[in-house]
């Protein structure tokens, strides 16, 4: 059954957390002076816990300037969230909460890849390395004949790195629904129906992104951009190419929302 | 269950999952633009060597003995009596004329300004506006380094792509060269977007200088390295990309059309460490400048060079695969030492490209002394 993404996203005031899922502060650590098989940075995003918990209420409690990114993962993923802010940053969750009232309802996350997931932590593992590489997935109880790929994420996966890339490989990069070029540290999320989806482009990292390139999988017009930070914003250089919708987004802050129209 | 429907777990190593065939990556090229009609001289190099031309004490460079270096070797180049008639044989006042210097080892080495200023003074006698003049380089701080400025019309724009690193943003999102070397995330690497819709012509002003994952660094890796995006994720651990991945970028349209002339700054050079100048003692005097518009028949005179140089201070040959050389961390200081496989075979590759003439017997050489 489809989940309408009604997120509800409130400051904490003290409510009782019980079954309520808590969730690590979002962000990146960069890693320039620890030896691993890539120089990308580590980003911290929790978008594969809430499709792991679907309808679960989530709690954050973040760090200093990191309020406005947790509210944007939230909303990006449907969830029903409590976030508890440091001191200073009300205004900042003020300014995300309004941004994020003017916004339309989500509709039904989309992913192409059809997960059966066993709930282990291998398995976790390997879902956080496929949000991060931006292969969007859906949670399913059985195999979908109608995506593109389905996957079983289990408990005995031995590399979970190496298995999403190998998702990656068998999926192909033409199949990806959503590219970004630019950026280590956006990630994207589709939302809505085939025909009108909706773009989520969240922002892990400290600094404003200046220049980043989209290509979305389908041929797509623009209908409405908005970007928390940049009252202004718009696409340039659009274009539909190789069955795919292209575009550029000259500044990401924190957080956009592109609304797109099946052609 | 449809077989084909489940993904089966595997053990496949990330290094095999990039989109490589033999040697040769996958490469896909995006560009609208077709090659340009401009007359060169292919498989001729002109070479001005001038004792005078640098101190090497104060590593200030003579700005007169330059300008009859860059004078000679132009009318050599040409056939051309006069200066200013060689340079028409390129140029003509309605050009946008970019200058692709090279900063990545500046301030201790790069393109000199005063090289520079005279390509500069050069282009306003033909006609050329200042204001129509871009000296260019992809990061700001390198080229800030510099200073260009102070030694240049007030009216000459310095531009750097890449205000905020990593960002796409002055990059042509429509030109650009796709392929996955490692599995890394971004497989596009993007045309400076300048190059794709406002240039005319280019002209190459490349250093002398080994260089560590290449073999050496001169026109072909300036033009193609210092115009494109994302290009360092092309090395790896030992393996670099840069055999095929320099050629395929300088064969990518209008840049390899619009590129008209190379002139090698060899007043200083790099003999170990390239692209940077780790220690002192690896830079050297050539006190030479190439010209020419074959950059093949440029970098392969080049590669002997280097070669030469690293032979008499005893560092191993930049055709040196062995594993016995590769150190793990970090850049090497040890000549004997290098921490990526060198690609010098990326000249022959070009040449296969079209790029240009790497046999050597093929290679006309003009040598001046001042």
């Amino acid at each position: 059954m489809l989940r309408l993404l009604l997120a509800t996203i409130l400051l904490f005031k003290g409510e009782d957390l019980t079954g309520v899922l808590k969730l690590p502060p979002p962000g990146v650590h960069y890693r320039a002076d620890v030896a691993s098989a890539t120089t990308a940075p580590w980003v911290d995003a929790n978008g594969w816990r809430i499709q792991r918990a679907p309808g679960k209420k989530v709690f954050y409690h973040v760090p200093a300037g990191q309020a406005a990114l947790a509210m944007a993962e939230a909303h990006a993923y449907g969830a029903d969230a409590m976030v508890k802010v440091a001191p200073g940053d009300e205004d900042a969750y003020s300014k995300m909460k309004t941004f994020l009232d003017q916004l339309a309802p989500a509709g039904p996350q989309i992913g192409n890849i059809a997960v059966m997931d066993d709930g282990s932590p291998q398995a976790g593992e390997t879902l956080n390395l496929l949000h991060r590489k931006n292969l969007l997935f859906r949670i399913v109880s059985a195999p979908d004949p109608n995506a593109d790929l389905n996957i079983k994420v289990d408990k005995s996966i031995p590399n979970p790195l190496e298995f999403a890339m190998d998702v990656r490989q068998k999926l192909t990069d033409d199949k990806r629904l959503v590219r970004i070029y630019g950026s280590e540290v956006v990630l994207a999320n589709l939302t809505g129906g085939p025909g009108n989806p909706q773009l989520h482009l969240i922002n892990y990292g400290k600094r404003p992104i200046e220049g980043l390139r989209v290509r979305v999988r389908g041929l797509y017009s623009v209908r409405h951009v908005a970007s928390f930070g940049a009252p202004d914003a718009k696409l340039e250089d659009v274009a539909n190419r190789d069955g795919g919708t292209e575009f550029s987004v000259l500044q990401l802050p924190v957080y956009a929302v592109i609304d797109l129209q099946g052609q | 269950m449809q077989r084909r429907l489940f993904l089966q777990l595997s053990a496949t190593a990330p290094a095999a999952l990039a989109n490589v065939i033999g040697d040769v990556p996958q490469y896909k090229i995006v560009s609208k633009y077709r090659p340009e009609p401009h007359k060169g001289f292919p498989a001729n190099v002109v070479s001005v060597h001038s004792a005078k031309s640098i101190d090497e004490a104060t590593e200030k460079p003579d700005a007169q003995v330059v300008q009859q270096m860059i004078a000679r070797g132009m009318t050599a180049l040409t056939g051309e009596k006069t200066p200013e008639a060689a340079w028409k044989r390129f140029f003509t006042p309605s050009d946008v004329v970019g200058i692709k210097v090279n900063c990545s080892g500046a301030p201790k080495i790069m393109s000199n300004p005063v090289v520079v200023a005279d390509i500069v003074r050069n282009l306003l006698a033909t006609g050329v506006k200042a204001e129509q003049i871009h000296i260019y380089e992809r990061f700001p701080d390198q080229l800030e380094s510099v200073n260009y400025g102070k030694y240049l019309d007030q009216k000459v724009p310095i531009y750097a792509v890449e205000n905020s690193r990593g960002s796409v943003r002055n990059y042509d999102p429509n030109t650009y060269v796709e392929v996955n070397f490692f599995g890394e995330e971004d497989t596009r690497s993007n045309l400076i977007r300048l190059v794709a819709e406002k240039f005319t012509k280019i002209i190459n002003v490349p250093n002398m200088k080994d260089h560590g994952a290449a073999g050496v660094t001169g026109c072909l890796k300036n033009i193609a390295y210092g115009n494109f995006s994302n290009v360092a994720r092309s090395h790896s651990h030992e393996k670099t990309n840069t055999k095929t991945f320099i050629g395929t970028l300088a064969s990518v349209e209008p840049l390899r059309s619009r590129t008209v002339l190379h002139i090698m700054d060899g007043l200083k050079g790099v003999w170990h460490g390239g692209p940077f100048l780790l220690r002192p003692q690896f830079a050297f005097f050539p006190k030479k400048m190439m010209f020419g518009t074959d950059p093949v028949a440029m970098d392969r005179l080049l590669l002997d060079i280097i070669e030469e140089k690293r032979k008499s201070e005893h560092a191993n040959s930049v055709w040196d695969r062995s594993r016995a050389q590769l150190i793990t961390d970090g850049r090497s200081v040890d000549p004997t030492k290098n921490h990526y496989i060198r690609e010098p075979g990326h000249l022959e590759y070009a040449g296969s490209l079209g790029l240009g003439e790497y046999d050597i017997k093929k290679i006309r050489l003009q040598e001046f002394e001042l």
